[in-house]
Parts: C-alpha cells; structure tokens; sequence
C-alpha cells in the first residue's frame, strides 16, 4: 500500500488522484521536480504530492491531525506541570480541559471537513484566548512572588513558567490555520473571486483578496515564518531558564539555547528573501527537529537517573527534566519546515 | 577584639601547609569559597534581616556582666575553642562580647539543666575553676601558660577527665554541660556571623529571594564552587585530632539541644 | 508576605465572654476560628506578640530566637529534655511558626496501643473519629504530599508534593537502595502551590525560623485572620497567671492574667479551654490550685503533669565526596514509615520514622560538637565542610511513663508565678527502639553514599501531661477535652494526647481542636448552664474551614482502605 492509499484508507475518501500542478511562477516547483527526481520511486511521487498539497494548501487533514497531536504533548505537559502547582487556582484545569478538546477536534478535523472548518476553528480560538490568558496569569504569578518582578531572575526561574502558555498556544494555531485549509482531495485550481462577503466583513475588509484566501491557497510563508520565529523563541526562552536552574550541567543543555536564536534569524531571514527559506530555514529547522529529539533523549535518561530511578517512577517523571519540553522545541523546528515548503503571499 | 593574649611562648599558631610545612597567609577569608560573599548579597535581603544582621557586623556589643579580668580570661580561652590565628586580624569576629550581652541581658535558651546553675554563675564559677586547675596543675596562671598547656586544659574538660585544682566545682557542676555552655555560646556567635557564612559556603539569609539550584549541591548564581585545600592545624594544638574524641558521659555522649525538627 | 491589618473586635472591659481560649498556638488557633464562626464570643489569650511578619521576623538563624518559649523552666531527670527552640513557640501561631510542618497522620494503631502491644495506654477514640477531621485540615492547611501515601490508612494529598532538596535525595537514594519505602516531597504543610495571597514556597530552607513568604502553614496564617474576621479578639502578650474556681458550683469563673503594661487583671468567661502546650497547661493547672483542688485545678486523678512525652530524635549525619547544601530546599521534605509498626521480629513494642532534617550552620555545629566531639580547629574545619553533610531525623515513640512529668519547682519567674520543672527518663523499651532506629538510620545514610555517619541523641516534640481517657482517676480530661472535674474547664492541644506514635503531632493537635470544636459548637449553651456531659458525637461541618479551603487542588484518591 503506497503513502497515498493509506491517506485515502484513513481518511475513508478515494476521490480523483490529485495532478501534479507546477505553476511556473513558483519557486516552489523546482523544488518538486528536484524531489521526484532523486527519491526513489513511488516515494518521491508521494513526497512531491504531499509537497504540491502543502504549497496550495490542501493540507487540511494532515494538519488538524498534527494539531490534534501536539495537544496531546502540550496537554500532557500542561497537566504535569499544573499539578506540581496543585491546582491551586481553579483557571488552572482550562488548558487541560482544553488540549483535550483539540485533540478531539484535530483528529475529528482529520475525517470531517465540516468538522475541521467549524469545532476546530472555534475550540482553537478558545485555546488561543486560554493561552493569551494563561500568559497573563503567568506574569501576575511571577508579580505575586516574593519580590516579584524586583527578583525578575529568581521569579521567573522559580515562578511559573511565563511562556508555556504561549507555546501552548502553538498548538491552537496550527488547528487554526487548519480551518482555513482545503483538504487533501480538494481541486488544485480554486476560483480566487472572493467568496459571498457578509455585511461586517464587507465593512472591515471591503472588497479585497482576504488572508483566509491566500490560506487556502497554501500561500502563508512569510505568516508561518513569524509563527516560527515566536514558538521557537518561547521553546528557547524555557529551555534557557530551566537549564539555568540547573547550572547547565551538562553541555548538550547549551544545544537549545543556541539553535533557538539561530532558528529564528532564518525564519527572519525568510520572511524578506525566498531563497532564505529554501536554505537556511529547513537546515535550522532541521536542527531544531534533531536537538528536539536528542534532548528528549537525554531528558529520559535524566528521569531514569535520579535517586530512586524506576522505583520512583510517577515522581521522578514529574520532577525530573520535563519529558515533553524538548518534543514541543522540535515542533517549532516542524513549523519552519512547514513554512519553507509553503508559498509566498500575494501581499 | 583582642587577638588572643598567650603567655611565654612565640609560636606560630597559624594553621600549616601540610606537604611544605609552611604556615598558611592569614587571609581575610579562610574557607574553601574564595570570592564568596553575602554581605555582598545584602541588596536582595529584606529590610528587617538586613538590619539584624548588619547590626551584628558593625555594632560589637559593650562589656557589660564580666569584669575585666573575666574578661581577659574568657578572651584566651575563647581563642582555644575557636581559633582565629589564619584569619587577619581586622576580619576577626568578636565573640565574647556577644556572650556577655546575652548574659547581660539574663536571655536564656528557655530552660536551665536542673544541675546547673543560671548561666551567667556557670561562666564565672567555670572560668575561677580554670585558673585554679592552671594554678594547681602548672602552677601558673592560664594567661601565663604556653599555648599547648592551655589547649591540654581546656582539653581535659573537653574529655570530661579534668585536670586537678577544681574537684569541688565539678562535684557540684556537671563538667560536660559547663563545656557544652562555653562551645555552644561560642558557636552561636562565630556562625552567626556573614564573614563566617562566606567561610563555609553557607548562602546566609534567603528572603525575599529564595534558592533555584536545590539538587547536586549546586551554587546560586551568586554562590560559588568549593576550591579546597589542605591544611594541618598548628602543632601546638591538640583541639584537632585525626580520630574524633567524643567525650562520654555515663556511657552515653551527652544529648543535643538543638532544634532541627 | 500576608498581613493581617483589619480593625480586631475588642470586647469590653469586664465584659463577659463565651470562650476564653488561653494560648493561641496551634490547637488554639483552629478553636478560635470555628467557634467564632460558630457565632460565639470568644477571646484568645496570648502570652508572646501577634507577629508582624514582615516586621517581626528575620531570615536568619541566630535573629529567630524571640519566635520560641524562652521564659525561665527547669529540666532534669535522667534524660533531660531540650525545651525552647527545640518545641516550644511563643507568639500568636505558638509552635506552628517554628515546626517544620511535617504533617503524617498518626495510624489506626496508635489509637489502640495497649490492645495491641500490652504497652502505653488505649485512646479515648479510634482513628476513624479523627479521621474527618484529619481530611478537612490537611485541605485548610493546605498539606502538600504524594498522590498516594501508603502507609497507616492509606490516602492522598490535595497539593502536590514539593521538589527534592539534596537532603531529600539522600533519603530517596538510600531508602531505594535498601528496599524501603520512602515518601517523596511530603507530607508537610507547605504550599507548593499559591492560595489566595499565600506565595509557595521559595525553597529558603528558614522554616524554623518562621516561613516570611507565608508558604508554611501556620494558625497565624491558616485560621487566626478567619477568626478576627468573625469577630474573635486576642489579647497578646498577656500572660495568664491563674483560671478562677467557684468552689460551690464547681465550676470555672474566669481568668487572672497580667497584661503587657504588667497589670494584673480579670477576663470572666462562661468556660475556659486551655492550650498552652504541654508544659504551660499543667503549669497553670498546677499553679491554679484551690480551695477543693489542693493539688492542682482539674487533678483529682493526681495525672495532670504525668505521662509526659517526647519523641526520640536522634540526628544522623552523613558526610559524602560530592556537595549536597543541605540549607536549602524546607528541612521537611521527605520521609518513611516503613517502620512505624510494632514488629514481632524486634525486641521491643512500636516504632519509627526517618525524616529529613536541614540544620543551618549554627545548629549544625551544635550537631558535630556532639557527634564528632568537634571544638577549636576541629570545629573550625568541620563547618568548612558543612556543604558535604546530610542529615536525617529518626523520630522515634517513647510510651507514656508515669515519671515523666511536669512539677512546680520553688524558683519563680518574671511574673512571680512558680516555673515549670520537667523531669524526664528513658525506659526499657525507649533505649531499644531508640538503638534500632539509630542503627537503621546509619545504615540508610551509608547506603546513600555517606562515607562518614555519625550521630547526635536528642529529642524532639513534646505531648501529654494531661491526657485523655475513659476513667477519671487515670486521665485529665474526656475524648472531648472535657475535664473530669470540672463541666466548663476544657483542655485542648498536645498535652491531651495519651500516646504518640512516631508521627510529628501538629497535624494530630489541630484535628483534635476541630473535633473539640465540633462539639462545643453542638452543645450550645448547655455547656455555659449545665453539668450535664453529653457525650453524642458531634456531626463534621465542614462549612466552617476558613474560605478558600474547599474545591481546589487535585482531585485526590479517596479512601482506598476504608475499615
């Protein structure tokens, strides 16, 4: 069964085999021929069609699913880290509440059209604000601590996590680029007249090309870019503060730290020049991937080694290095590979 | 704070390298933390332990209960029960003015061994008892013995076997609770001290700002890394042996009274 | 970080209230609060300051010593126990200012001590009475701990349990290396997560020295402002000096105390609770002798001052190759009960824990004068490594003997009131579980890594002295703290305990004051009018914890063993 097939058995749909469609203004398409020439047949097909999707934004399926599962690492994360902090406010059961909801809408996205335009836009919006306020929460912690932002060192080290709410949040955007996405069997050619326009967004937007439109069309680089750009400087901001805390004890801690900052100057990079993206961003993003990887690795085997070991597991599991951390640091490392592989704005 | 008065002899009683045999600089911060410092932390304390501890460094109490030679007498020994000889002379904490404020001022740990007397009666019934063993066993004053023969004396009250010349007083005052008055008074003073703290590498006062490194033995960002090195205490002291004398007390080391949990 | 600076109601002079409560420590603290709540008039009487905490207190280890009991006592006996920093508080909050708020409960067996092992003497209750009320103060303190804590009746905790110190390490490592289980990052009554303008804690390591953030529970933070809120008031630093007797009704009048100016003066109450501690409550019973009660108020049995106890607490030492920076981190943060109960196997009847402790540096030289018999340069290179030492505490039961007690010695103090003189001795099997436990701690520490182990003998808490019971002429006061003498003398705080198993008691004297609570609450009135002893146990009301204590935290393992 090639790649193809069992995105259709999954999904349950067998319509028309997709065309590869090369537009010749797209840098993009080189890219493609380049794919299909060098991977072996019949992979290099599927690459380069899961290549084309993702450039003219038929991706809806794939991408709620990836939505729905980076909730399940944020969620597990979030649940965690909130119980070491006893749940001593009740706020502090919404994202858990929440990264279940967007697991189920991703995964519900994945097999449902309507589904993936409608739940999952509206629980990613309310997962969006949740972690817009779970931010501000965050920093009346910090302010509430002995000190406050006097100490802002020790307090933001100490108190609670100031940017997992926004890397949380990640995940919400990516359900939320999803609704506007067109799925995997959709035509490749789509009328660009903007839709029936109703009366408020007629007011606000007047008659021009919407934003949803390009979204639909697979072209949000440069959007995807800053999404890069954020998520890797929330990823890199916490990986500097915890490793901190730990003195840095061991060398590999360092590897986030740096790639972060790196990571996001290609995303930058991309977000003026084409080529950037086509060079720079996937090797750092590539590094992300692979130091997320590593670090979830390490993070395992620091887990495993502290006093107690397996025979303290539960504990060991919440209070060693966190499990997930290094997981959600590759995901912005999958986001900048998503936006290289996207296309550029109209604007 | 005096350094201490010892009798006829002019050794050195710094504390010696052990491979050259040489005595090591006095230093203005002994210890294995080098560079250390919380008075230099002092800016994130809060204001009311900034005060109490400040107060400590700068304001050295008035003698006010010990008369002077009391005073002088307690001095020398104090200097045996905590030495000071590496530290330079400026950066030596003053200990026995401190005792005598507490003694002063009639503050107790909040109970009194039904055997002993009120503190401030131990320390002096304790200190005649000194000069009558140096009187009776040298036949000299304490002041007026060479510093070994100091520390051996204070060492027999140590191992609770004293020299003779106060058979009468320790009939009466159990030894080991007069030794453990003296070394815990001489504690609370000298590890109540920041240039103390700097010595040993304790963080000193954490409030507002708290720890952030609690596991490995890791230093905060503004604690430092142990430097070690050896050392050998002076040849004249015997207050540091390499087997541990635990004086004993019917069969028993005595209890503890501190408060830990 | 909290302050309490709303106006307090302040009863009228010569005014007669409901309740007076003498001692605002732990037990009284939780009294205070429920029966103003209730709706009573109630008064507490403080001997120490109603602390300022930003103001009052220092972080610092020699600068605390005003937050313990350091008013003139006489200890002796064989074994002589260390008071003031070691147990006893002074000041609104009493000893929960300066505990180290390891909170266990004590186990079903502790209740039935004598059954069981032919030892000590049985309760007046079994475990399933207090057990409510365990569960509703672990919720108001808050209590932080496992999920799931396996040993005595097994259950878990609402907060979440605290990250490991290096102490706490040693503990975990050396427990595991030996098969034993060890609880990590609790029980204690610290917050590891913030509640209402409570921070969690900053890992100072100050406890004993009286949490300034507020994290550690406390009655001064837990309960007292709830109190004031409902319009009890306390008289602090005002040392009660005697409890009036009528000798006709039999029955008590009111209290004579001396306020902070030095004035003696008269508070008259419809009852009187005395929570003073295990020493000051026998000390003014003993010192309101009368006319009918020659030997002391309430001591018709003769037991008021007996069956003093204390808890074995041995510290262990352990010095190892890399650092560990024991002042870090609470000095209560992990522990086990592995060998809490009898064992047919040993030699002698009940047990032991093993808890973390974190001495700071003068309590640690202290510890080495002791253990290594350190002084001059020895001493002075001892401290040098103070960085490389961990340290355990066995707590260890010691039963309820008869000549442990508390007297009235001749000498008096700043007040002319006669002191107290506590004579204390180890007994048979005291020596033997205190021997096991000490080798069994060593062996933990060594396997932990520790290249050097060494010891220091002490003793830690303090119960009885006026204990509970059935029969009259063997006990103090009824399973309510009800004197058997007297209907509206109660006595409510440690000195009730007949046993103690080898769990801290703070957590056991605060459910025991809300339980008491329970029930002067459900008998109204009666009690300020009538003789009459109902004994009906009283229903739980959880309704009256102070706000917030209820529906956050984690949703916990309900009772996995039930009876």
């Amino acid at each position: 069964m090639n790649l193809r097939q069992m995105i259709r058995g999954i999904a349950g749909v067998a319509k028309r085999p997709a065309t590869i469609v090369r537009p010749a203004d797209d840098l993009g398409s080189r890219w493609d021929t380049f794919l299909e020439k060098h991977l072996p047949t019949p992979l290099g097909k599927e690459v380069a069609e899961a290549d084309v999707h993702v450039r003219e934004g038929r991706f809806q399926r794939s991408l709620s699913l990836m939505a729905g599962a980076s909730s399940v690492l944020a969620g597990l994360e979030v649940s965690y880290e909130h119980y070491k902090g006893s749940y001593g406010q009740k706020v502090m059961w919404t994202p858990v509440v929440l990264s279940g909801a967007m697991t189920g809408a991703g995964v519900w996205g994945f097999f449902n059209k309507w589904a993936a335009k409608t739940v999952l836009r509206w629980v990613s919006v309310l997962t969006l604000i949740d972690s817009l306020v779970g931010f501000l929460f965050h920093v009346r912690g910090i302010a509430r601590k002995p000190g406050g932002w006097r100490l802002p060192v020790a307090n933001i080290v100490m108190g609670p996590p100031i940017f997992a709410p926004l890397l949380f949040g990640v995940s919400a955007y990516l359900g939320l680029i999803a609704s506007f996405l067109r799925p995997e069997e959709a035509p490749e050619y789509i009328d660009i007249t903007p839709g029936r326009l109703r009366g408020i967004r007629r007011f606000f937007f007047g008659r021009r090309v919407r934003w949803t439109q390009d979204i639909r069309e697979g072209r949000f680089q440069k959007h995807l870019a800053v999404a890069t750009i954020l998520s890797a400087f929330f990823s890199g901001f916490e990986a500097l503060y915890s490793h901190y805390k730990n003195n840095f004890r061991y060398k590999a801690q360092w590897s986030p730290v740096i790639i972060a900052p790196l990571l996001m100057l290609a995303a930058a990079l991309s977000i003026r020049s084409p080529r950037a993206a086509r060079t720079v961003l996937p090797i750092m993003s590539l590094a992300a991937i692979v130091d997320g990887g590593v670090g979830f690795f390490y993070h395992a085997r620091g887990v495993s080694r502290r006093p107690g070991g397996s025979k303290t597991l539960l504990y060991n599991v919440l209070y060693g290095p966190p499990l997930f951390a290094p997981l959600l640091f590759a995901a912005c490392g999958v986001l900048g590979l998503l936006a290289c592989l996207m296309r550029r704005e109209r604007r | 704070m005096s350094s201490t008065s010892s009798g006829r002899d002019s050794v050195d009683r710094r504390p010696y390298d052990a491979k050259s045999g040489a005595p090591l600089p006095q230093r203005e911060q002994p210890g294995y933390y080098p560079g250390f410092s919380t008075l230099g932390q002092k800016r994130f304390w809060d204001e009311a332990t900034r005060q109490k501890v400040l107060d400590r460094v700068h304001n050295v109490p008035p003698i006010r209960f010990f008369l002077p030679a009391e005073v002088a007498l307690l001095e020398t020994v104090v200097a045996h029960l905590l030495p000071q000889d590496d530290r330079m002379p400026s950066r030596r904490i003053p200990i026995v003015p401190t005792i005598d404020k507490r003694l002063h001022e009639g503050r107790t740990p909040g109970y009194r061994f039904a055997k002993m007397p009120p503190d401030g009666d131990a320390y002096r019934i304790g200190l005649s008892a000194i000069e009558h063993m140096a009187k009776k066993s040298y036949g000299r004053a304490f002041g007026e013995l060479t510093w070994r023969e100091q520390d051996e004396l204070l060492k027999s009250i140590h191992d609770a076997k004293p020299k003779p010349g106060a058979e009468s007083v320790w009939e009466k005052m159990p030894i080991h609770r007069f030794w453990a008055l003296l070394m815990q008074d001489c504690v609370e003073v000298y590890y109540a001290h920041p240039w103390a703290w700097d010595e040993i590498g304790f963080g000193g006062p954490a409030y507002p700002r708290g720890y952030m490194r609690l596991e490995h033995g890791e230093p905060e960002p503004w604690e430092v890394d142990e430097r070690r090195y050896e050392w050998e205490a002076s040849r004249d002291s015997v207050s540091d042996p390499s087997e541990n004398e635990i004086a004993s007390h019917d069969g028993h080391p005595p209890a503890g009274q501190g408060g830990t949990h | 970080m909290q302050s309490i600076d709303f106006p307090m109601h302040r009863h009228a002079p010569g005014e007669e209230v409901d309740y007076v409560i003498i001692g605002v420590g732990s037990a009284g603290g939780v009294l205070l609060q429920r029966l103003a709540r209730a709706g009573f008039k109630v008064l507490g009487m403080e001997a120490g300051p109603f602390w300022d905490t930003e103001r009052d207190w220092v972080s610092d280890e020699a600068g605390s010593h005003q937050l313990y009991w350091e008013d003139k006592r006489v200890t002796g006996g064989k074994n002589p126990l260390a008071l003031g920093a070691n147990n006893c508080g002074k000041g609104v909050g009493g000893g929960s200012v300066h505990w180290a708020a390891f909170t266990p409960r004590f186990h079903p067996s502790d209740f039935e001590v004598y059954t069981r092992d032919g030892v000590g003497v049985d309760w007046p209750m079994s475990y399933w009475d207090l057990k409510p009320y365990y569960e509703l103060l672990e919720l108001e303190m808050p209590v932080a701990g496992p999920a799931y804590y396996p040993w005595g009746d097994p259950h878990g905790y609402a907060f979440g349990p605290h990250p490991m110190g290096g102490v706490g390490n040693t503990l975990v490592r050396g427990c595991t290396n030996l098969g034993i289980g060890v609880s990590i990052g609790g029980p204690v009554a610290i917050l590891s997560g913030s509640r209402g303008n409570r921070p969690h804690c900053i890992y100072r390591g100050f406890c004993i020295q009286g949490c300034k953030v507020g994290a550690k529970a406390s009655t001064l933070v837990t309960h007292v402002p709830d109190a004031l809120e409902n319009g009890a008031e306390i008289r602090d630093r005002c040392m009660v000096s005697r409890i009036h007797h009528d000798t006709r009704s039999n029955r008590v009048t009111g209290i004579s105390y001396i306020d902070r100016d030095g004035k003696e003066c008269f508070q008259k109450a419809k009852a009187v609770i005395v929570s003073g501690y295990a020493i000051e409550t026998p000390r003014l019973l003993l010192n309101s002798a009368c006319a009918g009660y020659e030997n002391g108020l309430a001591n018709s049995s003769g037991t008021v001052g007996k069956y003093l106890m204390a808890q074995i607490g041995n510290v262990i030492l352990g010095r190892f190759d890399e650092p560990v920076r024991m002042y870090k981190a609470p000095p209560a943060h992990a522990l086990t009960e592995e060998f809490y109960e009898t064992d047919p196997k040993r030699d002698f009847a009940r047990g032991f824990a093993i808890q973390t402790v974190g001495p700071l540096p003068i309590a640690f030289a202290k510890q080495m004068m002791v253990a290594r018999g350190n002084w001059g340069w020895g001493m002075r290179r001892i401290m040098m490594d103070y960085n490389h030492w961990s340290s355990f505490g066995l707590l260890g039961e010691i039963l309820p003997w008869a000549d442990n007690r508390v007297t009235l010695s001749h000498e008096t103090d700043q007040f002319g009131l006669k002191v107290a003189d506590v004579s204390f001795n180890l007994h048979e099997n005291d020596e033997k579980l205190r021997e096991f436990g000490r080798n069994k701690t060593e062996e933990v520490m060594r396997a932990a890594g520790a290249k050097e182990v060494v010891q220091e003998a002490r003793f830690a808490h303090l119960v009885g002295a006026a204990r509970m019971g059935s029969d009259p002429t063997s006990s103090v006061v009824d399973c309510y703290g009800r004197t058997h003498d007297i209907a509206n003398l109660f006595v409510c705080d440690g000195s009730i305990l007949p046993t103690q198993g080898s769990a801290n008691p703070g957590l056991t004297i605060q459910a025991l004051a809300a339980r008491t609570a329970d029930y002067l609450i459900s008998q109204g009135t009666v009690i300020f009018n009538s003789d009459r002893r109902d004994m009906t146990p009283p229903p739980v009301r959880p309704e009256l914890s102070p706000p917030g204590t209820h529906g956050v935290g984690v949703p916990r393992v309900a009772n996995l063993a039930s009876r």
